[in-house]
């Protein structure tokens, strides 16, 4: 009895616990409850639009912003709410994503890859293909391929904004002429590596520049060299899961010269802006990336094109669009699907198209835009993206693999592929890697 | 109360529900109740719920964006994880980032607080510069280090190159990378060991020296044989903090490289649970990490607890 009136006076620590732990108990299923509640329709109360993205700093920002003032200037009457989510890499914002996504925390439209990217949010997207595609007749006027891409599921969740051009090889020109290594001259991947083993001789400059801090741009260099040495179909087989092994090989190996032999000591450590620096001080011959690096040459006065950077596809793909895409997706459900649309038939104006790519640095979609709209480089892109033959997409920006498989791809480079570089268990990983 | 139960069930009948009411409202139990009520209330469901629904995830098969389906839980997730070559390297990562990082900076904070113990000129200020990287977040660390490691000019390599060691690549190198991680953070947190047992070592009475240095004992002895030991319970909680801090290098390696995937050979639970939650939307499988992550956490802090439950205090 004596017992009781002392737990009565003093609740001790293990009722405190025990309490604490029916409390969680409690919590776990009521969060569990909540979560699973309503996946039901919001139904459309007019109200505010808010738009995801995940262009916060540089000329994305710049993009985004002259975007958002096109669309309010043209809608004024719509409230609008643009949220910048994360950070440059896009890590960040489709954490953000599939979070509001999955607790039922839905935006009218959010920035991502298309492609099977989409994969992420299958079961959570907004069919526009009636609506937008069709009703502004975007069909007709933006890029068949891009259809293609904005096809996920048998529905048309998305609309594209821009895309970057993947294959390319930015030099330093000075470096290059002081090399005296013809650009011209740079038709395969073996022309290349002997191109980058005479700028490691007759100049104090590094042959070739790699941001090496994530495995992407490995995986990304890989992609090229493989369509460059077994063309567009040894590509394609090797993203739809039917590997040609002997071609995977031969570009590993290639790879593994380039990196093993001809790129910064401190490439580990570098971010994508930290290797491109190399280029633009001359204390580097060329980059591979995506022509987003056009952005930053552009901003720097130090440098201009065609006189002190320049571009060649990359060696071995000339007449090859690898095909690089941003585009706003719509989310099922979301409380305001009436702007959503007639946020994404904007965002495929020729009007959006050309004030975000603009700035952007990047490629507009549409077929009908006036390429003297357009700065000097990116009117020679758009002709290219017009012209071309074969517009393989990009894996390593999600158009090509499922996040899944992306993920393990570039865990096949992290783990093998970062130095010391092991062609034969790479390539293995990489097999499992897209047959799974 | 024993008055009441004496005189038996016609008392307690004669007391009307009102009274019985008022007695109970007045009770210590529901007047204190503002004070812990609230935040036990918060914690039960923010911090415990959650751990709650992440165990209650990964028992599902919840993947991709949807409604999670309850009616068959099992271990699958647990079972796949365990198999996976990726969840051992990363485990082992977290395992020995924990050990190696706590211990060497017990060791290194003791080395440096009994340095500090003595009484010298400008100790305020040495004080000061050990503890101040302990102020600075994760984010300007890992770039700082980023920069320190870097293998054309970073400060550690120019420094090798004067004794003629040609350049280290130690973030590149998978066996130098998960070493130069648990450094940087050594560097971070060894200063708050150091300021822990300082304050132990000055709340023991100058009288334990004076009577041992009487007994012919060396400093080092002192050290040794009177002065640390005292020092168990500094060490303890100084571990647990230390241990809580090993377990956020999460932070550090996304600051590292901006993304979840950080260097070669440094992959740990955490940075594997974001890939598979966040980039692949396996929602059951990273929370099945996720739990993995905190049993391991709980074994590592289990020798504390049952320390405490010795002591009484829990």
């Amino acid at each position: 009895m004596s017992t009781d009136i002392d737990h009565v006076n003093d609740p001790d620590r293990r009722r405190y616990l025990k309490a604490l732990a029916a409390i969680g108990a409690v919590g776990t299923t009521g969060i569990a409850g909540c979560l699973d509640e309503g996946n039901s329709s919001n139904g459309n109360k007019g109200g505010t639009l808010e738009v995801v993205h995940g262009w916060n700093s540089g000329d994305g920002k710049a993009a985004m912003e002259a975007l958002k003032k096109a669309f309010d200037e043209e809608y004024p009457d719509v409230s609008t709410d643009y949220n910048g989510a994360g950070g440059d890499a896009n890590s960040n914002l489709n954490t953000v994503i599939a979070n509001r996504l999955q607790n039922n925390d839905l935006m009218g439209a959010f920035a991502n890859w298309p492609g099977k990217h989409l994969e992420r949010y299958k079961g959570a997207l907004m069919n526009v293909e009636k609506d937008v595609w069709e009703e502004a007749g975007f069909k007709d006027t933006i890029h068949k391929a891009t259809i293609e891409q904005c096809t996920f599921n048998d529905k048309m969740p998305a609309v594209p904004i821009g895309s970057h051009r993947m294959n390319n090889l930015f030099y330093n020109v000075q470096v290059f002429e002081e090399a005296g290594v013809d650009p011209k001259s740079l038709d395969s991947v073996d022309a290349l590596i002997s191109a980058l083993k005479t700028i490691g001789q007759n100049t104090d400059a590094v042959p070739m520049t790699q941001a090496m801090s994530g495995p992407w741009t490995n995986l990304q260099l890989f992609a090229q060299i493989l369509l460059s040495q077994s063309g567009v179909k040894a590509y394609t087989n090797f993203i739809d899961g039917n590997p040609d092994g002997k071609a995977i090989r031969s570009a590993l190996k290639a790879t593994k010269t380039i990196l093993q032999n001809h790129i910064p000591d401190n490439a580990s450590t570098l971010s994508m802006t930290e290797a491109n620096e190399k280029i633009v001080n001359g204390s580097a011959g060329c980059v591979h990336q995506g022509n987003w690096l056009y952005g930053a040459y552009r901003k720097n006065d130090q440098v201009n094109y065609q006189k002190d950077w320049d571009w060649i596809p990359f060696p071995g793909t000339e007449g090859v669009y690898v095909f690089h895409l941003d585009s706003f997706v719509a989310p099922a459900n979301n409380p305001t699907p009436k702007l959503t649309k007639q946020w994404l038939r904007f965002v495929g104006s020729k009007k959006a198209q050309i004030t975000f790519n603009k700035n952007k640095g990047s490629v507009p979609l549409r077929t009908d835009v006036d390429p003297s709209k357009l700065p000097k480089y990116l009117q020679q892109m758009y002709e290219d993206l017009r012209s071309a033959k074969q517009l393989p997409p990009t894996i390593a920006h999600g158009l090509a693999v499922t996040p899944q498989t992306l993920t393990a791809c570039e865990e096949a480079f992290r783990v093998n592929f970062m130095g010391p570089y092991k062609v034969e268990a790479a390539a293995s990983d990489l097999e499992s890697a897209v047959s799974n | 109360m024993a008055t009441h139960e004496a005189t038996g069930e016609s008392v307690a009948d004669s007391v009307g529900w009102r009274t019985k009411f008022r007695y109970v409202l007045n009770g210590d139990f529901v007047r204190s109740l503002p004070f812990w009520g609230i935040p036990f209330v918060i914690m039960g469901i923010a911090v415990y719920g959650g751990i709650g629904y992440n165990i209650a995830i990964s028992l599902t098969d919840t993947a991709g964006i949807g409604p999670v389906d309850w009616s068959s839980l099992d271990l699958e997730m647990y079972s796949q994880a365990l198999a996976e070559p990726a969840v051992h390297r990363a485990a082992m990562n977290t395992f020995v980032l924990l050990v190696a990082f706590t211990a060497i900076c017990l060791v290194l904070g003791l080395f440096l607080a009994v340095l500090l113990d003595r009484q010298f000129r400008f100790k305020q200020q040495t004080q000061m510069i050990y503890l101040l990287p302990m102020s600075l977040s994760f984010v300007v660390t890992a770039k700082l280090w980023v920069w320190m490691y870097d293998a054309e000019v970073g400060v550690i390599n120019v420094v090798l190159g004067l004794f003629g060691i040609s350049p280290i690549n130690f973030l590149g190198n998978p066996s130098f990378s998960l070493a130069a991680i648990i450094f940087a953070l050594i560097w971070q947190f060894s200063g708050y060991t150091m300021i822990v047992y300082l304050a132990g070592l000055q709340s023991i009475p100058e009288s334990q020296f004076e009577a041992a240095q009487i007994d012919g004992a060396s400093t080092i002895r002192i050290y040794l044989r009177v002065i640390i030991p005292q020092l168990k319970a500094a060490s303890v909680s100084a571990a647990v903090v230390l241990m809580v801090f090993a377990l956020k290098t999460f932070t550090f390696l996304y600051a590292l490289t901006g993304g979840y995937t950080p260097p070669k050979g440094t992959d740990i639970l955490a940075t594997l649970m974001m890939r598979e939650a966040f980039n692949n939307v396996q929602w059951a499988y990273g929370a099945a990490i996720a739990t993995m992550l905190l049993i391991m956490a709980l074994g590592v802090i289990s020798p504390y607890l049952y320390y405490q439950h010795r002591q009484g205090s829990l």
